[in-house]
């Protein structure tokens, strides 16, 4: 072999991908995550710049030095001008990473410092992100891309229209997941989005819309010698037209023939190579169902979510590999370190089948167009592994729902079909599992929804299986006897096949008992069911992921369960006890993400740092828990208790982690609990003693701690009583059980009515929880670790918000900036005594309510807490790691700085997704809306608050303001601080009330019409961008739908103009505003670890 | 009820399954692919003769069988088949697609089979097979369906099973797997003179294509009767030395001509003989579409289609002669030229079907290389 044209590179800048939005999530934690380990095992210096503290990637490791800044040109700049790194890669941070190397480049920054680009070249990521050249470049190597006109005004997109004809699509040039396309029907329609396109970005794509067409992608790996290989393909269950991050994607393609499979690869091949492509890229391809002809949709030059996933599938590490091959190195002399023994030059054989399937979280946002289409909405996914279609599907489809029901739940008495029930939603499997029930046939459905009729027959199995257990119950005339003496009786190979078709024991038991009619209880129905079939032995098979399907030996310990075999793959033996499992987070959702992957990679460290086996069980293709290396074992699985007990039985323990995995595994701890697995750190009865609301209501009675007054109430008259008892305004949690779910806040008796009317029922037997909503109160959270009812560690942050914006969507800032010294010292003491009145004894978060140093408790999560990462990375203590050291018996022996010690501020900031979900009101509140956060430190308050702000994509304004704040009250509040709009030249805009406000306090401004009324209106100031930051601040918090603010905030979000709904947050962005051009020039960027060291 | 079947192999270990394919009892080597795509081309690639085929991928015959070639004429070269008949005495699948909906798909794969006579048995976890075969020293299997009441014959070499297990290896099989008569194909002023030891179509179509003329030879030819501008020896099933005369006439072509050779897969092995290397007999093969070969003195890799037993071994290459490719895995030699004539061989299988296409070139750089030398 000849020696490769490794780059001299000692020290190296990586772009990280920011807070986590829709369309950039997750998936760039595990890319920049290993590209960092490939970089750091070279010996080389990595300096990361991401402000998204809750990273795996951002945990200071020697060798790194993390910057926890915007990723713009200016901050980077300034970090290289620092840092003077020698090279750097934007392939491994998202859109947000190549916008931000592309801008380097051409600004000249990088030929300024000498900063080499390695990977891909600036000329090729412009050629792939502006699509005119990318048609242009195809169509000379003679690939064909669908018919297509680049746009740059309406007036040219509706002549474009025109001569393709109806229905077109029409794509954003430069935008990540998708933002801003979709389909035009009409002229009509084509304004719309061609409008808002166009706000976005310089240049839309008119083009062919290819109903109904499969949807192929392929990920592709080149290297600078030009070898190339593709990792694996995907085919998309739903046909063209749906995003492909709202797509269910199969690996591998599943109804491709070798003549298409190897023409799409090829394509992918000699398109990458014309590209010169370096490292990993992505295409996608739409392939016609009646003659296998084809077109180019797009190529991604960068790690995307969709490598991400194929990484996850197909088991060969690709960010790790691109790292490398990023580096100089060929794919020949790079060993793929999953199996050890064979080349990373090598195309992964899959012997299974991997199906993703997004989720939505759409029912979090009230207004929002639950339709799917071009522009990507779900928050996060799962991957489900199996022998054969129905077993993945079934397993996909409980991870994404957290139900051991699954498609067997989606049963529904009177179902009926509407129009648009086909048309692709966020809930269409179940429509269509639901129509096969109803004797729909795949051809239909297939006529209805253009889905390939392979998968829908696929589907169809498993309804034919689950009408044969239905069968089963009703011929058991209502006895459970009967049904258990059947069950028993019955054959082994109907038993295979059920369980083979995918069916969880809790299904079986609901379908059982649903159809005889028997009231029983379907989990310790199933737990017999267990009984029964293992006695059968029919009981789920270990497989590895090996990328070779078996055609060599390997130690690779990367496995998942099926049922569609009759043999375990050799592992090594283990000693009794000897591991500690782990449970992941699942799918990232609204309200856990990426926290709690670093809670839980961090947890699995430690255990193996301690010489203990960690064993991880998660099904999130985004996470940094489920790579190759995380852990000793890795279980791409359910998590739910049928699979957890079958991961037990086989790796001989009993010892659980529930708590680094956020509210789902939390949930699962009673369960497991009864069925004697030893849960570590804090026990069953601690954790059902803060969740249970009544039994820690009634602690905090006991031991004297203020609480909000709070009831259940079971019937409408005693929701009436305890609100003339206490007044509004109120909080109404819909149930008893769910926390956090649909909350609403109702602040007179119209508003209550109404959320009564659409929401809730109110019964017996479903009561609904009422407590009182505390306003302009501060809201405190104490996150620490206790051990035997001891707190040995505890740090407090506050808000920036009153209390009322829900704590994942708040600003929090440690130290607190604006607490009594009293109110700290009550809410430590408070701690305490709950501490030790619970026995907490692991990670815990509290969370207060303060106003006028009168302390309340609002609730006590007994488990590691989304602020984990944030609390640790600000202190420089990791509680996550010292958490694990509790749960595994060590008495931990922790120095760390408190609140007060600290030399600096930490600052976070919520994400917000909000121009993806169509329709949805961009307004925070009790139910949290935010997919991220990210994290700055500064030396005070304003400039950590300002990085901050910037990070979540707040930038500075620079046209002009519009003001439209609600109450006088709130006016007032953000009065002070108006002047620095003056100071920085901006032209003040606003509507009537609030003009003749600031007209009256002699703030020049100009007053715009509302909408509908004569004369040059707020919407159109928004709509043709005089205005790119908007200050509505809504009356009471509450979202008012189809009032004239949620016009104006839904103008802004869709037309890119910053927009702050929160007085507190107003204010202290106002204030900190007045530094910002003096912190913006003067302010020398510094790593974490510099503060830290301070 | 599911009819059943069982899978037998040498070791002693009995699998139940469920019996697809013709109702026949059969036997033969037991081989693997992890290929996930291309079931139509492998079953009807004649290298797989008297080889019982395991498939790696789970789910077989998804996008179903398109109208098979007419089994009248030789050669009708019909899309995705790679010949008209299946050669296997059997496959090994872990679940079989019934219905499938592919606009190509003409029928089932178990009505394929059953046409052809070959029985298959699915229900198998056939990773579990696959390391089994890994790890043993070669497996001979049997596919016993409940209902058969026959044999899989093929005449002059299994006429009734028994007991016994069919080892192909012993015998000439490019004798049974070689059309019997010599034949033009395509056209062009160029002729090719193929050696079919059980070639597959993809080779006639990519030669055919840089419109030359094919002459297929029967594998017992005698070289000099023939009249053509260049020497392909083809790919074919089994042990290259069991092919009775073939090293006598293709030394004639080494030592007493000068027109451009190529030999793929079992031809690249009787070249290798022919010149003096010696052929052994690998542990498992290369079965799959994901095989990585480098080009020796670049830094050039190809992904590549792989179906053999047999590999040539590197100490015994004579000196006029000199690794071209080799595995970059396994470091096995997988192509080999002489060192001034043109005279050339390759392992894998360029024209792939089924598999990736990354190294086609080596079929069009051969195709040109004979119209050079013939306008010479």
């Amino acid at each position: 072999m000849l020696p490769s044209n490794l780059h001299n590179v000692k020290k190296i800048l990586l772009l990280g991908s920011g807070g986590l939005s829709i369309g950039q999530a997750g998936e760039f934690d595990y890319s920049g995550t290993q590209a960092l380990k490939a970089f750091l095992e070279e010996g080389i210096e990595v300096i990361l710049i991401n402000p998204n503290i809750a990273t795996v990637q951002t945990d200071p490791l020697p060798g790194t030095k993390i910057y926890l800044y915007p990723i713009t040109t200016h901050w980077v700049t300034k970090i290289i001008a620092k840092e003077k790194p020698d090279a750097i890669v934007g392939g491994f941070g998202g859109q947000t990473a190549l916008n931000c190397l592309i801008e380097l480049n051409d600004s000249g920054v990088l030929e300024k410092y000498g900063v080499k680009n390695l990977g891909t070249k600036v000329e090729t990521l412009k050629t792939t992100e502006d699509r005119k050249l990318f048609a242009e470049k195809m169509h000379e190597l003679g690939i064909p891309t669908p018919k297509s006109f680049a746009c740059h005004t309406l007036d040219e997109a509706k002549i474009a229209a025109k001569e393709i004809g109806f229905p077109v699509m029409i794509r954003c040039a430069y935008a990540l997941g998708g933002l801003g396309s979709g389909f035009a029907n009409n002229e009509k329609e084509l304004t719309e989005i061609v409008r808002s396109g166009l706000a976005n970005t310089p240049q839309v794509l008119v083009e062919k819309y290819l109903l109904g067409w499969k949807e192929i992608e392929y990920e592709v790996m080149r290297d600078s010698v030009g070898n190339a290989i593709t990792i694996c393909n995907m085919e998309n269950f739903d046909p063209l037209g749906v995003h492909t991050g709202d797509s269910i994607v199969v690996t591998p393609s599943q109804s491709l023939t070798d003549h298409e499979y190897q023409l799409l690869r090829n394509t992918s091949l000699k398109m990458i190579d014309a590209l010169e492509i370096i490292g990993e890229c992505n295409a996608q391809f739409a392939l016609c169902k009646e003659t296998s002809s084809y077109y180019v949709i797009e190529v991604n030059a960068r790690l995307s979510r969709s490598s991400a996933l194929a990484s996850k599938a197909s088991g060969y590490p690709i960010a790790y590999i691109a790292a490398k091959v990023v580096l100089g190195y060929d794919l020949l002399e790079l060993k793929n370190p999953v199996t050890g023994i064979t080349s990373a030059f090598y195309e992964p054989a899959l012997d299974y089948i991997t199906i993703k399937m997004p989720r939505w979280d759409l029912e979090k946002f009230s207004q929002v167009d639950r339709k799917l289409g071009s522009t990507m909405k779900s928050v996060g996914e799962v991957m489900a592994i199996g022998r054969n279609f129905p077993e993945a599907i079934q397993k996909a489809y409980r991870m994404v729902c957290e139900d051991p029901l699954g498609l067997s739940k989606s049963f529904k008495e009177n179902y009926e079909e509407t129009e648009s029930s086909y048309l692709p939603h966020d809930d269409r499997l179940s429509v269509l599992y639901q129509a096969m029930r109803e004797k729909k046939e795949p051809k239909d459905l297939n006529l209805a929804t253009g889905v390939d009729k392979w998968f829908l027959t696929e589907l169809q199995s498993i309804m034919t299986a689950e009408k044969e257990i239905a069968a089963l119950g009703q011929e058991s005339f209502s006895e459970l006897t009967i049904i258990k003496e059947k069950l028993e009786n019955l054959p082994k190979e109907t038993w295979q096949r059920w369980k083979s078709t995918g069916f969880s024991d809790e299904q079986i038991a609901h379908v059982l008992l649903k159809s005889s009619g028997i009231h029983h209880d379907e989990k310790v129905f199933s737990l017999q069911i267990r009984k029964i079939r293992t006695k059968k032995g029919v009981v789920p098979h270990i497989k590895k992921i090996d990328t070779t399907a078996g055609e060599y030996p390997s130690h690779s310990n990367y496995l998942y369960f099926s049922y569609a075999t009759q043999f375990h793959d050799t592992l090594c033996d283990v000693k009794e006890n000897s591991g500690v499992i782990v449970l992941g987070g699942g799918a990232y959702r609204i309200g856990a993400s990426v926290e709690f992957d670093w809670c839980s990679v961090n947890a699995c460290k430690r255990i193996k740092e301690s010489g203990l086996r960690s064993i991880m069980i998660n099904c999130n293709p985004e996470t940094v828990s489920t790579d190759y290396n995380t852990s000793d074992r890795l279980y791409f699985e359910e998590l739910n208790l049928e699979r957890i007990l079958d991961i037990a039985e086989y790796e001989k323990t009993k010892k659980i982690i529930v708590s680094m995995g956020g509210q789902l595994p939390n949930k699962l701890s009673r369960s497991l609990y009864e069925n004697g697995f030893e849960i570590l750190g804090h026990s069953y009865e601690t954790i059902d003693s803060s969740e249970n609301r009544k039994k820690f209501s009634d602690t905090l009675d006991k031991l004297g701690i203020e609480q909000p007054k709070w009831t259940a109430v079971r019937s409408k008259e005693e929701l009436t009583q305890f609100i003339k008892k206490i007044g509004f305004p109120v909080l109404i949690r819909p149930s008893y059980v769910l926390s956090g779910a649909a909350m609403k806040v109702a602040y007179n008796q119209e508003s209550l009515d109404r959320f009564l009317e659409n929401a809730s029922k109110i019964s017996p037997d479903d009561p609904i929880v009422v407590s009182q909503f505390i306003t302009d109160a501060r809201e405190i959270e104490l996150d620490g670790l206790a051990y035997k009812g001891e707190i040995v560690l505890s740090i407090a942050s506050e808000h920036v918000e009153n209390a009322g914006i829900h704590s994942g969507d708040a600003t929090t800032v440690v130290p607190a900036q604006k607490l009594y010294v009293e109110t700290v010292r009550q809410v430590k003491n408070d701690a305490k005594l709950i501490a030790q009145e619970l026995k907490l004894h692991g990670p815990f978060n509290i969370q207060f309510l303060a106003k006028n140093n009168l302390v309340k408790v609002i609730e006590c999560n007994a488990r590691a807490a989304r602020s984990f990462p944030f609390i640790s990375k600000v202190v420089g203590t990791n509680f996550a790691k010292h958490a694990t050291d509790i749960m595994l018996g060590k008495k931990p022996d922790i120095h760390f700085k408190a609140e007060d010690e600290l030399n600096h501020v930490g600052v976070k900031a919520a994400m917000f997704s909000f121009s993806r979900l169509k329709g949805a009101d961009p307004v925070t509140g009790v139910e949290m809306s935010s997919t991220g956060e990210v994290g700055c430190l500064a030396k005070n308050f304003d400039e950590a608050f300002l990085l901050s702000m910037e990070s979540s994509r707040l930038p500075l304004p620079k046209k002009g303001v519009l003001l439209s704040a609600g109450s006088y009250k709130e006016k007032i509040k953000i009065l002070e601080f108006l002047p620095v709009f003056l100071k920085l030249g901006l032209p003040i805009y606003a509507t009537q009330g609030t003009s003749n406000f600031l007209t009256e306090f002699d703030i020049p401004n100009t007053c715009l019409a509302w909408p509908g009324e004569s004369g040059y209106d707020v919407i159109k100031a928004i709509q043709d961008g005089r205005v790119d930051l908007v200050i509505n601040i809504p009356k009471n918090q509450k979202s008012q739908e189809l009032t004239r603010g949620y016009e104006i905030r839904k103008t802004s979000v869709e037309h890119s103009a910053s927009l702050l709904t929160n007085a507190e947050k107003t204010m202290a962005y106002l204030k900190a505003l007045h530094r910002h051009e003096e912190f913006y020039q003067n302010h020398e960027p510094t790593p974490l670890a510099e503060y830290l060291e301070r | 009820m599911r009819k059943r079947a069982f899978l037998e192999l040498s070791d002693g270990t009995k699998l139940e399954g469920y019996a697809i394919g013709a109702p026949v009892k059969s036997s033969g080597e037991l081989v693997f692919t992890t290929a996930m795509v291309g079931y139509s081309e492998s079953l009807s690639d004649p290298s797989y003769f008297g080889q019982v085929l395991v498939f790696a991928y789970p789910l077989i015959g998804n996008y179903g069988i398109p109208t098979p070639p007419d089994s009248k004429k030789i050669h009708d070269l019909t899309p995705q088949f790679e010949s008209k008949k299946i050669y296997l005495s059997g496959i090994v699948i872990s679940q079989e697609c019934k219905e499938a909906f592919h606009w190509t798909s003409e029928m089932n794969l178990d009505k394929w089979l059953t046409i052809h006579g070959v029985p298959g048995i699915s229900g198998i976890d056939t990773r579990h097979l696959i390391t089994k075969i890994r790890d043993s020293n070669g497996l001979f299997a049997k596919i016993h369906p409940e209902e058969a009441t026959k044999s899989l014959i093929i005449e002059g070499l299994i006429t009734d099973l028994g007991e016994k297990f069919f080892d192909p290896n012993i015998h000439n099989l490019a004798a049974y797997a070689s059309e019997g008569e010599r034949l033009l194909l395509g056209k062009g002023s160029t002729r090719i003179a193929v050696y079919d030891f059980g070639v597959k179509w993809n080779i006639l179509r990519q030669i055919i294509e840089q419109d030359c003329e094919v002459e297929l030879l029967p594998w017992d030819t005698e070289p000099e009767s023939v009249d053509c501008n260049g020497w392909l020896l083809s790919n074919g099933p089994g042990n290259p030395s069991h092919i009775d005369g073939i090293q006598t006439k293709v030394k004639k072509l080494i030592y007493k001509q000068e027109k451009p050779i190529l030999g793929i897969c079992l031809g690249h092995q009787i070249i290798s003989l022919a010149c003096g290397a010696q052929v052994v007999k690998m542990p498992y093969g290369h079965r799959s579409h994901n095989q990585p070969v480098t080009e020796i003195g670049t830094r050039k890799g190809y992904i590549t289609s792989q179906n053999h037993s047999y590999v040539v071994t590197r100490e015994s290459l004579p000196s006029d002669w000199e690794v071209w490719f080799e595995n970059v895995n396994d470091k096995s030699i997988e192509g080999i030229r002489h060192k001034e004539k043109p005279f050339k061989s390759v392992q894998f299988h360029p024209e792939s079907a089924a598999g990736p296409r990354d190294s086609s070139w080596i079929l069009k750089d051969f195709v040109k290389e004979v119209k050079k030398h013939a306008s010479i």
